[in-house]
Formats: structure tokens, sequence, C-alpha cells
């Protein structure tokens, strides 16, 4: 721009000069008479000339002006440079002799913004202030806008957009084959593919964020369709929980997961395969074991990682599938059940768990964890669940990682419940029974290499026998899975999966051997919230 | 009895002496590295990432919750390059001290103008950083002020060492400066040409040193390297006869490797944490490192 001020600003001055020029001639011209005289002439010569150095001076001034900013540009590419880093890049000889007086800036308010200082007192909301009126810019961050705060506003898009909750939406589609007609029957999870074909049986809603300086909120809904594409909807989760307890308490109220062994306590994007466990979706319920309730947790203060959680729930309905489940159409386990209101402290389902995790080496984990859920069912009136559970979990990942590749993970969750399952109704089952029903399953994944993972995983569930109780989700059975899942990036997942089920014959039910295909293929979009270990 | 009871005494001074020091929790190596200049002996500094690994996709192993369970001071980098980690250790943490605002809470991003701050924050572009690129320690000018940010935390979570911490950062400011007068003689020869890299996080080293680090063996950032870009690269690099190739410990050097036999130029070993290189336990001996690594792959 100034060049170009210069430069007219010079032809304006040539021209001028021209015209200065050519006036006393065409001036005394016409006159005729008198001759210009030798001092006129020296007169105008010496103009001339002072305007040609003029001239001169400012042609200089441009070309000066035009290598200026092209050193300008080629050291600062991408930012604005401050004016003394320019001074020093244009003064820098090519080459400094070894003695020359330090050259290279060590300054450059390009890149920091001149240091924040801590209040007096040291205890300043913020210690180092960022809001400078004089330096803000709106690639500068503050530290609101990082978000990893729990109590500022949460970044929702990034870039200076501020809000304050975090927003995702996720969906999980299936494409599935299956020998078998009933894939709802073979399926034990109510996320997991439920027909022949396409399948959408998680699109889940999630949110969190900073509530005030005490609580956190969470909240989880999910969207699914049936296999007759009718859209059902849950409140999967919804809690707050507190963030400033002191030694190293903390609560958790609402709608919320159990912490009950490793899979039960996550959402299905994070697993593994597409399909929930057999012991999971049998023992504790096909939707999980979750409910309305409260939880206390507790990191105990010794040189590893060691917490305590406990939780009390009503355990009522479909979510509390071993405890007071009054069961589709009021008939769980072969018994019509009692449905029965909170009567006694028994009533609650109470939920421990405690876990520990080491460092094996750098790059190895352990977490081990055991887990209870303990409560009364509908089967009869005094008529108790208990389930045991114990998980553990090892992973391995590589010094050089890239992306959380690669990487070797083995998980596995044996699980025990005992239920009494009663007369029923006004007794008006024939017999009471106890169950001892167990199963685990165990999973090795292999990150071979960076957004690929391929997985094997073994499945057994044993129910106990019964003559009296023809249930179809009481079938023995044990299931062989692999999966190779393709990661494009962490918001995006295309899984192919196989199945072989073999359910175990019994009083009832034939044995039968299932194979089914899944391909599984999910998206993210928003704010993609961090991976819990 | 009476060696028990001194070994008691012992132990207990010890605990006492140990409760002296401040206890300081760096997600990144680089992070540390600067603390353990400000902090000298009046801090204990444990860093979380590995320095070999990519800082992004860190686990969030639960040893780390006992690390900063009981820290007095947290130095994270900020502008999102912790997020997929970093929320759900504080959340297990519990521990206030930390929050953003205390005084025990450093982020080092804060007073730094951050490069490559996307217009339009689409994920259609690879992995993009909404609020600019974070990996800005590697400009030894913002690793002052980070190392200032850090002086200032120190002296406010423990304010009678608060003269020792401003010295020890006037002896770093001081051996930066200097520093900077050999790092930038060494790569004067090379101001104003091109260097490859695998990946978009050298921005601000090649800012400081009047490279141009913008091409990169990533088509974007976070996806892998396709045979057809690849060969786009290589056109490039011919055409401009570039003889360098900068690679991190986690990328992979075998396509570098490739890139570089079919046209000529050198695989320099870069890192942007002290540890990830060999003899590089110090912030200053990383850069040593770079320059020199820079310096003789492009001769």
């Amino acid at each position: 721009m100034k060049k170009f001020v210069l430069v007219a600003l010079a032809c304006c001055a040539v021209a001028t000069a021209a015209s200065r020029a050519a006036e006393p001639a065409t001036g005394s011209a016409p006159e005729g008479s008198t001759p210009a005289s030798a001092a006129d002439i020296e007169a105008l010569r010496k103009q001339v000339q002072s305007l040609t150095t003029l001239v001169q001076t400012l042609q200089q001034q441009v070309k000066d002006q035009q290598t200026a900013m092209e050193k300008n540009n080629s050291a600062a590419p991408s930012l604005p440079e401050s004016p003394e880093t320019q001074s020093a890049d244009v003064s820098t000889p090519p080459a400094p002799a070894p003695s020359a007086p330090p050259l290279f800036p060590t300054t450059d308010s390009s890149v920091v913004t001149s240091a924040p200082s801590v209040n007096a007192n040291g205890t300043a909301t913020g210690a180092f202030p960022t809001t400078d009126a004089a330096v803000t810019t709106t690639s500068t961050v503050s530290s609101s806008e990082t978000g990893s705060s729990l109590t500022q506003p949460i970044s929702l898009t990034g870039g200076g957009n501020k809000n304050y909750m975090n927003i995702s939406f996720d969906s999980v589609f299936a494409l599935a084959a299956s020998s078998a007609r009933d894939l709802y029957n073979v399926e034990v999870g109510d996320h997991d593919p439920q027909q022949r074909g396409f399948n959408a049986r998680n699109a889940e809603i999630s949110i969190d964020g900073a509530v005030d300086p005490y609580f956190e909120g969470f909240a989880n809904i999910v969207l699914k369709l049936d296999n007759n594409n009718e859209t059902e909807i849950e409140l999967e989760e919804a809690f707050l929980q507190t963030t400033g307890l002191p030694f190293g308490l903390q609560l958790k109220g609402g709608q919320f997961f159990d912490a009950f062994g490793r899979i039960n306590s996550t959402h299905p994007h994070t697993w593994e395969f597409a399909d929930s466990p057999l012991v999971n979706g049998r023992l504790l319920g096909p939707d999980g074991l979750r409910g309305v309730g409260a939880q206390i947790s507790w990191t105990i203060p010794v040189p590893w990682y060691s917490q305590v959680l406990f939780a009390v729930q009503n355990g009522r309905g479909g979510t509390g599938y071993s405890f007071r489940n009054p069961g589709d159409d009021g008939v769980f386990y072969g018994r019509m059940t009692i449905d029965r209101e909170q009567s006694a402290l028994r009533d609650f389902v109470y939920v421990p768990r405690w876990e520990n995790s080491f460092n094996l080496s750098d790059t190895q984990t352990i977490l081990v964890g055991v887990s209870g859920a303990f409560g009364s069912n509908d089967t009869g009136p005094h008529s108790d669940t208990q389930i045991y559970g114990g998980d553990l979990l090892y992973k391995w990942k590589s010094a050089r990682a890239e992306g959380g590749f690669p990487f070797v993970k083995w998980q596995t969750e044996a699980m025990y419940r005992r239920f009494e399952a009663g007369l029923g109704l006004n007794d008006s089952f024939p017999v009471a029974e106890t169950f001892d029903d167990w199963g685990m399953y165990s999973q090795l994944l292999w990150g071979f290499k960076k957004g690929w993972v391929v997985g094997v995983r073994g499945d057994y569930l044993h129910m106990e026998d019964s003559l009296f109780t023809d249930d179809l989700t009481r079938q023995t059975r044990s299931r062989i899975s692999a999966d190779l899942t393709w990661y494009p990036t962490e918001f995006s997942k295309l899984r192919l999966q196989y199945n072989h089920d073999s359910l175990e014959e019994n009083e009832f039910l034939a044995a039968r051997d299932v194979d089914s295909i899944f391909f599984q293929f999910e998206f993210i979009l928003g704010a993609h919230g961090a991976h819990k270990f | 009895m009476k060696r028990t009871l001194l070994t008691a005494a012992f132990s207990i001074a010890l605990a006492f002496s140990a409760q002296a020091t401040i206890k300081v929790v760096a997600t990144l190596p680089d992070l540390a590295s600067l603390a353990r200049e400000i902090g000298g002996d009046k801090v204990e500094v444990s860093s979380m990432a590995k320095p070999t690994e990519d800082s992004h996709f860190v686990d969030a192993r639960p040893s780390f919750v006992v690390q900063l369970r009981s820290a007095d001071v947290l130095i994270d980098g900020g502008a999102e390059l912790e997020l997929g980690w970093l929320p759900p250790l504080l959340q297990n943490a519990r521990n206030p001290k930390l929050e953003v605002g205390k005084p025990g809470r450093v982020q080092a991003s804060q007073g730094v103008r951050l490069m490559n701050v996307p217009a339009n924050a689409t994920r259609a572009a690879g992995d993009v950083h909404a609020l600019g690129n974070p990996h800005f320690v590697v400009d030894p000018i913002i690793a002052k002020t980070v190392a200032l940010h850090i002086a200032q935390a120190f002296s406010a979570v423990d304010p009678p060492n608060a003269a020792a911490y401003d010295a020890n950062y006037k002896k770093f400011e001081a051996t930066i400066n200097a520093k900077l007068q050999e790092w930038g003689a060494a790569l004067l020869p090379f101001k104003g040409q091109s260097v490859v890299a695998y990946h978009d996080s050298w921005v601000y080293f090649a800012h400081r040193f009047g490279l141009n680090i913008d091409i990169f063996l990533e088509p974007k950032p976070g996806i892998p390297p396709s045979p057809s870009h690849l060969a786009e690269v290589i056109e490039k690099m011919k055409a401009q006869k570039i003889k360098a190739i900068i690679v991190e410990p986690f990328h992979d050097r075998k396509i570098a490797e490739k890139v570089a036999s079919s046209t000529g130029a050198k695989v320099a070993d870069f890192a942007q944490y002290p540890g990830a290189l060999p003899d590089t336990d110090s912030y200053v001996k990383l850069i040593d490192a770079l320059v020199s690594r820079l310096a003789a792959a492009m001769k």
C-alpha cells in the first residue's frame, strides 16, 4: 500500500516538475520579443536538478520499502512480526563472525504475550490472568478454553466458542447375517443386533459439563429403533457428581450405570465387539445394571491406585434385571412376579466395588477389581439375589505409540449369581428353587497398526438346569467371536465380526449352533469424550 | 531397640523433609524439564506421558491418578493437547489444588499466541486443533515464557522459596538467550529453505529459525501417508531440492526412509520431548540435538 502511495507521489512530482519546466518557455514564447536571459535559464536548470534529486530519493525509498517487505514475508510466513524482530532480521548480516555481538533475537512479542503476573496474595482466581485487552487476540488461549477444567465453561466447538456443556451425538449401526431366524434370542444385550439385516440399536446424545463449582453433570439419552423401525427412547444415564470433596471422596447421584466389573459401566460405542458378553446380558441384564440411586467412592491413600465404590439403587424394573424386575408381561423365570413396592432396606440394590491398579512396567498396566450386587427379587416375598464378580484388565502399549497404537489388551470378567426363585405371586408356582448361575468371558485385542484392531473373545454361561423353569434365557451356552476393527479416525469405526454360538440342550430346549456375521459402523459428532482406562 | 527408634526418627525426619519440597506433576516431559530448571531441589517433578509416545493419545493409567492426587502443582500444555486423557484423570484425582484458576495449575498455552488456528474447525481437514497448534514449547522463546509462568506458580504455592525460583528463572533465561545465538548461527545457512516433516508439529520451530516446514508425509494431520500423496511429496522435494525429512519416534520411519532414498534427502530423527533422543535429558540439550541433527542433514 505504502509503495503505491510513494509511486503516486513520485509521479506527481515528475509531472509537476515537467509542467513547471515547460511553463516559462510556453509563457514567454508567444510574446516572442525578449529572449530568456542566461540568469533565467540557470534558475530553471537548478530547479530541474533539485526536482530530479527529489525523484531519485523517492525511488530509492520505494526500493528500500520493497526489500524490507520481501524479507519480512520470507521470515514470517504465518504471523506478523513485531517491529523489533523486523529490524533485527533486516540488520542480521548473512554470516555473523564468531565474535559478533548477539544478534539472534531472544524475544518475540509475536509469539508470546506480555507475561502476566501473579496476584500479590497468590490466591487469585486466575493465578495467570490471560485476558489483557492490550495483547489479547482471538488466537490467545485463555484458561477456560482448554476444556480440561471442571469449573469453567467448557469449549463446545473450540476456537474460542464457549458453552456450558459439551455435547456429542454417537450412532452405531449393524448389518447382521445369521443362521438363526430369532437373532433377538441369540443376542443377549439390548444394544446388540436384534434382527437379520440392518439394525440401529444405539444412537446416543451425550451431554456433560460443570454444573457449578461443586458439581459436574452428565447425561446420556439413547434412541434406538426396534425391529419394526419404531423409535424407542431411554434416559440411560443422568447424574451429577461432586468435584471438590476432601479426603479423596466423591459422591454421585441420579440415574447411572453401576460400577460392576468392566463392561457394565461403559457405553456400547466403547466396546471392543459388536455385542455384549453372554454373562453381562444374562446375569446383570440386557440393558446392564443401572438405576436411580447414589454412590460414594473413595480413593484410598496408598502408593498404588486403589478405589472403593459403594452404590445404592432402587433396582426396580428391567434395568435391575436380577432384582426387583417384574419381567416380561409380569413373568420372570416362569413365575408371576409380585412387583412389590419398596418396603424395607433389603429392597434396595447394594453395589460395592474395590479396584486396584499397578504398573508392571513403563508400558504395562493391570487393573483388578471385585464387585458385588445384593438385593431382593420379585419372584417371592422373601427372595434375594446375590451377584459376585471379578475382573482383570491387562494392557501393554508401545512406548512409541502413535495415535494409541500398537497395543495389546486382555480383559476377563467372571460372575456368579445366586438367585432365589420363589413361589411367585400368591404362591402360584409349584416350587421354590435356588439357581447357582455363573459365567465368564475373556477377550484379547491386538491393535497391530495405527487404526487397526483384531480381537478374539470366548464366552461361557452356565445356567443351572431346572425341571420346572422353561425359560429361553436359562440355557447354558458358549460363544466364540473374532473381529477386525478399523478406526479411520477416533470419530468413526468399521467392524466385521463373526460369532459362533453353541446353545446346550436342557429339559425344555434343544441344542443348537448359530453362526452370525455382523458388519458394524459408527460415527461420532461433537465433543469426543476422553477415554477412561 | 535404640536402632529402631533411630530408624523411626530418621524416617519421620525424611518424611518431613519430603514434605518441604513441593510435588509437581507435568503432563509432558518438556514441561517437566522446564519445571526442574525452575524448581531445582525445591521441587519433586514427575511427568506422565513418555517422551517417545504420541502425546495426544496417552492412556489414562490409574497410576497417574495417584500422582495427581497428592500433587501441589500440575503443569499441562493446554490448548486441547491432553483433551483425550487428562479430564478423566483430574476427575478421579479429586485434588482441588489443581483446578484451573488455582495457583497450583499452570497451563503452558497461557500467554502464547498459538499458530495455525483454523478459520473453520472441521474434522474433514483431519486431526485439526480448533485452538491452534499446541506443540509450541520447541520454540525457545516460548519456552522462556512457559518457564516464567512456572516460576510464578511455584512462588505462589511456595512463597518462602520465591527468590530461588526467580533466580533460577533468570538463569534459565540467560542460558536460552545465549544458546539462541548458537542455534541461530548454526541454522542461519539454511534460512528460507524447506524441510519435510512427517506430521505438522514443527511450525513454531520453523518460525523461530526461519525454515519452511509445510510439506508433510501425512496427507492431512493424523491421516496415514498414502502412496499417491507420497508421490506428490517426492515430486515437490525433487523440484525444491529438499534435503531433510524429520520424523518423531512414534512415526513410521520406514516411510520416511523410502521417500528419502528416492529423493536423496536425509532422515533426521526429531522429538518434541527431552529424553526421546539419546543424551537429551534436558530441554536445552534437546534443542541442541535438534539443531545439530537438522544442520547435519541439510548440509
